[in-house]
């Protein structure tokens, strides 16, 4: 199993690997339950708009992916204070828009649909060297935000008004975590892809859950899930040659169908 | 006491939505280590009105001062503690235990960069010793009764060291032994730790003794300073219609 770190592409698929598990279970525990779930598939699309234009223009696209994904972060929060729209609608309509417009611009570039292909669904192939860093870089500093505001972040989600009441600035640390999960997913989408990031921020808690045991313990199952599934996904993607992302997300819904069955009736 | 600056200080609030109005031109104080009710059928705007106090609510027209200051100019919320109606209503499945929750209770006085130190455990514990769920510390939120979960909202509002209370029929779905417990809590609360206790109910035969005022809302507000005298109105019965008749047999029974 070792020879697969003889190469450099698995190496760096690894590293990125598991700072993305980290992130995407630790975020997802907020974002599930603020029963926000859609924010994540709707932001990865955004991200896709970032990689597109990248395509064309040939820039780096893990840094327009971000760019993309925070501004469409920001764009939803501010439709849903400014017009009392309903966030799944407002969620379902940024998703499609975001996906037409990336289809079009990438058409309408010429022929990039197969690296395209490797950003809807993951590739280990896909991670450069300066990929690496800027994924540590914009991984630490959303993992310690999402540290610093964890107990605010909980109380929001368990009761946003009386969190409100209590002095916590509810509204601009909503602001932040939706910032901090478009970070997220914008890096992620070039190891599980933007199809499929949606499933490892959500289901590794949706597991959890099933435990039935406080915020901690929860948020640490939700990690080892997340841990376990990118780590298994990528030695299988490795090994029969699959894409990524997907492996990833069937070993993740492995460890969701055993949680559920496990924790029958209790 | 009355020359203190009051917690509330409400001056003609209006409230009107989809061009229908709520509450009209309502008038209050609250002041500190009071003990009040609020009384008025469903539908009436009581739970409206304390979400104005706390700023979740913007009134139409009126002017809400808490302790002696404007909203904006405000930042001592730990100071509130809210108990919001069907509060005890909470999701199964979400991961808290009990400790998880009273533990919410200090969240907004800390700084950035702390931790939960010695003395939030010690206001987490005291919190929780007061309303009598220390066993209960590791359960899951989800596995409590209601009367259980009561105890666990008012211990994480308590848990803040709050001056006052506001409580909106917080007994809903409770049975009749806790809800005496409750009661005589609330009192010695008042009474003992001097809190302010501002209390949405129904109930307000069982505790017309100890509250010091009554409102009773119903899109306007009435305040009566002798609560019992209030009880045996004979208008009072034709405002508020079945819920004032109900006070009446209540306090027959007591
Ligand atoms: N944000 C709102 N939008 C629409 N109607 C509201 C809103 N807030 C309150 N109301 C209406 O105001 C009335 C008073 O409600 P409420 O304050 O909950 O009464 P109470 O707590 O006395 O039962 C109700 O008819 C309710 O439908
Ligand atoms: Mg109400």
């Amino acid at each position: 199993m070792l020879e697969m770190f003889e190469y450099d592409f698995m190496q760096r698929a690894f590293i990125a690997g598991i700072i993305i598990a980290v992130l995407a279970s630790v975020s997802g525990t907020f974002v599930v339950l603020k029963r926000y779930s859609m924010i994540s598939e709707t932001l990865a699309h955004s991200a896709l708009v970032g990689v597109a234009v990248a395509l064309v223009a040939e820039f780096s696209p893990l840094w327009t992916a971000v760019v993309f994904a925070v501004l469409s972060a920001w764009l939803i929060e501010y439709l849903r204070s400014a017009f009392s729209l309903y966030s799944d609608a407002v969620l379902a309509i940024l998703l499609s828009g975001s996906l037409a417009i990336a289809v079009i611009i990438v058409s309408l570039g010429g022929s990039f649909n197969n690296s395209l292909f490797s950003y809807l669904f993951g590739s280990i192939l896909s991670v450069s060297s300066d990929d690496i860093i800027i994924i540590a870089i914009f991984g630490t500093i959303s993992l310690a935000i999402l540290l610093l505001f964890s107990k605010e972040l909980y109380f929001i989600a368990y009761d946003e008004e009386v969190a409100k009441t209590s002095g916590i600035k509810v509204n601009r640390l909503n602001f932040l975590l939706a910032s901090v999960v478009s970070i997220i997913i914008a890096l992620s989408i070039t190891i599980i892809g933007s199809l499929l990031i949606g499933a490892l921020m959500v289901i590794p808690t949706v597991a959890s859950l099933q435990y039935k045991v406080g915020f901690l313990k929860t948020m640490l199952l939700s990690l080892i899930f997340g841990l376990l599934s990118v780590t298994a996904g990528m030695i299988f993607s490795f090994y029969f040659s699959l894409p990524s992302g997907a492996t990833i997300v069937l070993c993740v819904l492995f460890i969701f169908i055993i949680s559920l069955i496990v924790n029958r009736k209790k | 006491m009355k020359f203190s600056v009051p917690i509330f200080d409400v001056k003609n609030l209006t409230f009107s939505i989809k061009g229908q109005t709520i509450l009209s031109n309502i008038s209050l104080e609250v002041f500190c280590s009071e003990y009040i009710a609020i009384i008025g059928p469903n539908g009436g705007g009581k739970t409206t009105l304390v979400r104005m106090l706390l700023g979740l609510e913007t009134p139409t027209s009126g002017e809400i001062k808490i302790y002696g200051k404007k909203f904006s100019n405000f930042n001592e919320w730990h100071k509130i503690g809210y108990v919001p109606q069907r509060a005890s209503l909470v999701d199964a499945s979400f991961p808290a235990t009990v400790l998880d929750i009273v533990k919410m209770g200090r969240t907004a006085k800390k700084q950035l960069f702390s931790f939960y130190g010695t003395e939030d455990e010690k206001a987490v514990y005291d919190a929780m010793s007061k309303m009598d769920i220390l066993d209960l510390k590791e359960k899951m939120i989800g596995t409590l009764s209601g009367g259980q979960r009561q105890r666990v909202m008012i211990a994480r509002a308590l848990a803040s060291k709050p001056d006052i209370l506001i409580l909106d029929e917080p007994n809903t779905g409770v049975d009749v032994a806790s809800q005496k417990k409750f009661y005589t809590l609330l009192r010695k609360l008042n009474q003992e730790d001097k809190i302010t206790i501002v209390f949405i109910t129904h109930d307000i035969g069982v505790i017309a003794d100890d509250i010091a005022r009554l409102f009773t809302i119903n899109q306007k507000a009435i305040i009566c300073n002798n609560p019992k005298q209030l009880l045996s109105c004979e208008e009072m019965s034709e405002l508020y219609g079945m819920d004032a008749h109900l006070l009446h047999l209540h306090k027959h029974r007591h």
